[in-house]
């Protein structure tokens, strides 16, 4: 039983209003041998700098930088130690102090989370947070064996060397349990990859059909490789400020009202069961038929723990009452279609055991009550590790200040990439959005960070 | 005297840009430490999981993988031999496995329910078709072990 004393669930608490000011990306692709790491980094620096209508120019921009926090899951990948040092040296910001974030697939929501606290604290006032990852350098089995060292290596790596395979365990269990039609499921792939389609910014876009996604060759049973997240190279930036320095840099600050981290151990096997941790939307009767009414089997091997002490935290933080309401876009570390479902409970879109009606109920669409993975997210978009968290708070950023259009819908953005915008583009700004939120997510759930940013 | 040229030229992969392949060839040491009992008793045919040896301790759960120290109190745990009769919890055979697995694609994955045991291991199945609830055996990499978890298996019981 994991028990909980009174210094555990204490809200977390900024001393000073954190908010972000500009955000830029790199297109992602599978392979990006013309361009190094330090020269991706530069071009997304660039974007988020030169290209988000800030009220100061670069040169000035570069002097008001006070601290610097980098974001890069795993140094196999980039084969370089100390990469932040040659990253932080090319972007010309020494001998500024930086710190370099690692958690996994979570490295960028943390990464995000250690800048925050550097602006809430007032160690800090204009902070850049750069992620990205190389995943390149190696063939894809490869890869996925370097994913895979980030499972137990005494006791897990070696069943498989394959992190789908891990996330497939949890699968054919939350199935067994729930019975989620895996049509359901298949949608969120088919939502994903079309949102994608929409972005000059994607590696994976598509307009795919449930069927496709069925029909595809199985990775490791019941996932398809089309309901896996993708491999890519690129970088993502962030700017983060103190509220003062915010006004100085753009019209269109944005608050980011809370971000907050949960962790649960690296091997889904050593889960404890505990009593259903309730958020604000919740209560105990919502569990009364939950599991046959064993309500204290949770989280079991379907639940990841630590996304709902992260949202348990953030939805504390910032008055958040039901997040479906409350938030109007949202994105989802979507690294497998059964991993969505599992975190549309874990961060109470829907009680536990019901995820699945957020899609089918039509919620997570671009029409529906809140259109979720709009930048078509690890699935169709990108997973360049690093960068993943931070290129989601981005895309959650724009979508805020209203320029989706102007970063995905521009046709030179995507000649710029070497593609041609599609004839039949549509623009996935939601409407007036006041509010956004994103999930960043490590292993099989070890560590998870839920960001909430709020247009004042 | 001058120093001569490097001999092992690193191949040219892409002339425009430029990539190269660097070859890297060497092995890791790896230390089990506190829980090298745990391999050294699957050569012995047994399954050696962990309790807390604190009588004060609320928990004293039997845990397999086995700890060291207790989670719940950093006390040293005592050697257990856990049963070698269990459940199947969840399964997933993984048709395309990473690089250095050492098993056959197409080996199915499962997470194994002990009694008494507050974890669900995770092994492999050497025989038979996976199911939920199947009832397994452990059977044991006595040969030619590899001195990795992979010396763990079970069969239909």
């Amino acid at each position: 039983m994991i028990r909980f004393g009174p210094g555990n669930l204490r809200i977390p608490k900024f001393e000073k209003p954190v908010y972000v000011v500009a955000g830029g990306l790199t297109d992602y692709r599978k392979k990006y041998p013309e361009k190094n790491t330090c020269q991706l980094c530069t071009e997304a620096l660039r974007m988020a700098v030169e290209e988000n209508d800030l009220k100061v120019d670069p040169e000035k921009f570069r002097r008001m930088v006070n601290w610097c926090v980098y974001s890069q899951f795993a140094d196999h990948f980039g084969d370089q130690l100390l990469a932040a040092a040659k990253i932080h040296d090319y972007l010309g910001f020494d001998p500024l102090g930086n710190v370099e974030i690692k958690t996994g697939g979570a490295t960028g929501g943390s990464a995000v989370l250690a800048a925050a606290q550097a602006i809430a604290s007032g160690y800090a006032n204009c902070v850049p947070v750069v992620g990205w990852e190389r995943m390149d350098e190696v063939t894809t089995k490869v890869g996925n064996s370097y994913i895979a060292s980030a499972a137990c290596k005494d006791f897990e790596s070696e069943l498989g060397w394959m992190y789908a395979a891990y996330y497939a365990l949890m699968a054919q269990r939350y199935q067994y349990e729930n019975s989620v039609p895996h049509e359901t499921l298949a949608k969120i792939a088919v939502k994903n990859r079309l949102h994608a389609y929409y972005s000059p910014f994607a590696q994976n876009p598509g307009k795919y059909t449930v069927e496709d996604v069925l029909k595809n060759e199985i990775v490791s049973d019941p996932l398809t490789f089309l309901e896996c997240c993708v491999m890519s190279v690129g970088a993502a930036v962030l700017i983060l400020a103190d509220e003062e320095t915010a006004h100085k840099l753009t019209d269109k600050p944005v608050q980011l009202k809370a971000i907050c981290g949960g962790s649960h151990t690296l091997r889904t096997a050593d889960r404890r069961n505990m009593p259903i941790l309730l958020l604000p939307n919740e209560t105990e009767a919502t569990y009364k038929e939950y599991f046959q009414g064993r309500r204290h089997e949770w989280p079991g091997f379907s639940s990841f723990l630590a996304a709902r002490m992260a949202a348990y935290l953030a939805y504390n933080m910032a008055g958040i009452k039901d997040p479906v309401e409350d938030f109007d876009v949202l994105e989802t570390h979507d690294a497998f279609t059964i991993s969505d479902v599992q975190t549309y409970e874990d961060i109470g879109l829907r009680p536990y055991g019901r995820g699945h009606e957020f899609i089918d109920s039509g919620d997570a669409y671009f029409d529906g009550r809140l259109p979720t993975n709009l930048s078509g997210g690890l699935i169709g978009t990108m997973h360049a590790v690093g960068a993943t968290g931070v290129f989601q708070l981005v895309e959650v950023l724009w979508q805020l200040q209203g320029k989706y259009d102007k970063f995905h819908g521009d046709p030179k953005m995507w000649t710029r990439y070497g593609k041609k915008k599609p004839a039949d583009w549509k623009s996935l700004q939601a409407k007036n959005p006041k509010r956004g939120c994103a999930i960043s997510h490590a292993g099989t759930g070890s560590h998870v960070t839920c960001a909430i940013m709020e247009k004042p | 005297m001058a120093i001569n040229w490097p001999t092992r030229a690193a191949e040219v992969l892409n002339e425009e840009p430029l990539v190269i392949k660097n070859d890297k060839f060497w092995y890791h040491i790896h230390s089990y430490g506190g829980w090298g009992k745990f391999f050294q008793g699957l050569r012995a045919k047994k399954l050696l999981a962990t309790r807390c040896a604190n009588p004060k301790c609320a928990e004293k759960r039997l845990w397999l993988p086995p700890r060291a120290e207790c989670p719940d109190c950093w006390h040293d745990m005592e050697w257990v031999e856990a049963p070698q009769v269990g459940t199947i919890f969840t399964h997933s055979t993984v048709t395309y496995p990473g690089e250095l697995f050492r098993l056959a694609p197409g080996t199915p994955l499962i997470s194994v329910e002990l009694e008494g045991v507050c974890t669900k291991l995770m092994s492999w199945l050497k025989d038979g078709k996976p199911a939920f609830g199947m009832k397994v055996k452990a059977v044991f990499n006595t040969a030619k072990p590899t001195n990795t978890i992979l010396d763990l298996a079970w069969v239909p019981a």
